[in-house]
């Protein structure tokens, strides 16, 4: 009878044990860093986060973005993003774009893997953007020193990308 | 888009004028691009011979409405 006792407690205690490492592994879990919070936004939702204010970041070169560029983007591309990025707030939300999206979703998972907590990305690009833009917002005049010539003219303007 | 425009550019050659600029590298092409109010790449400017644009393609355009855009330029 004593051992069969023994051997219930031993049980119980286990039991027991076992419950409350569960809790100890929950607890630690739940309370770990919050790991980031990357969201693909559309056009639309990226202007209602523009509207309120969050931090823009532009991920193409400065050629590209002198060119045009949403209303209060800051200037970060790929090549400075790392030492920029390291003297920002990681609790800060982020709205990360590029031209198509192809250079946006390297800097999202680097600025994710930094442990930024909220990444909004425009996925699509630029390119979907159909709000204001700054600079470049307006089909301009004539270029003056496209002169008439003797025959049509295509002019094409593309990246590598 | 570049093997449409290479070979577009072949077959239209001497009817018209192909300028392609790489505007992450060419700061001539960026100003272009700035001064038509070019938003996105790629982006085609089909501009007559009298200086006049006809029409622009943005983004990825089919060899079909390229051909159709090249054609009606005068």
């Amino acid at each position: 009878m004593t051992d069969g006792r023994c051997s219930l407690d031993a049980k119980k205690i286990l039991l027991w044990a076992g419950v409350a490492l569960v809790i100890v592994v929950g607890a630690v879990f739940l309370m770990r860093p919050a790991s980031g919070d990357v969201q693909n936004v559309t056009p639309d939702r990226a202007a209602e986060l523009v509207a309120d204010g969050v931090r823009v970041v532009d991920v193409r070169t400065p050629g590209e973005y002198d060119l045009s560029h949403i209303p209060g983007a800051e200037n970060v591309p790929m090549d400075v993003l790392a030492s920029e990025a390291s003297a920002w707030d990681p609790g800060e939300p982020l709205l990360v774009y590029c031209t198509t999206g192809a250079r946006s979703a390297q800097a999202v998972t680097y600025l994710e893997a930094q442990g930024f907590e909220t990444i909004y990305h425009l996925d699509a690009g630029i390119v979907t953007w159909s709000g204001d833009l700054e600079k470049g917002s307006e089909i301009a005049e004539m270029p003056a020193d496209v002169k008439p010539g003797d025959s049509p003219v295509i002019y094409e303007f593309s990246t590598d990308w | 888009m570049k093997p449409v425009v290479d070979r577009l550019k072949q077959e239209y050659e001497g009817r018209v004028e192909f300028r392609i600029y790489d505007v992450d590298k060419d700061s001539e092409g960026q100003e272009l691009m700035r001064q038509y109010g070019a938003q996105y790449v790629p982006t085609f400017v089909f501009v007559n011979s009298d200086g006049t644009e006809a029409n622009r393609a943005v983004g990825e355009t089919s060899e079909s409405e390229m051909r159709r855009l090249l054609d009606s330029l005068q």
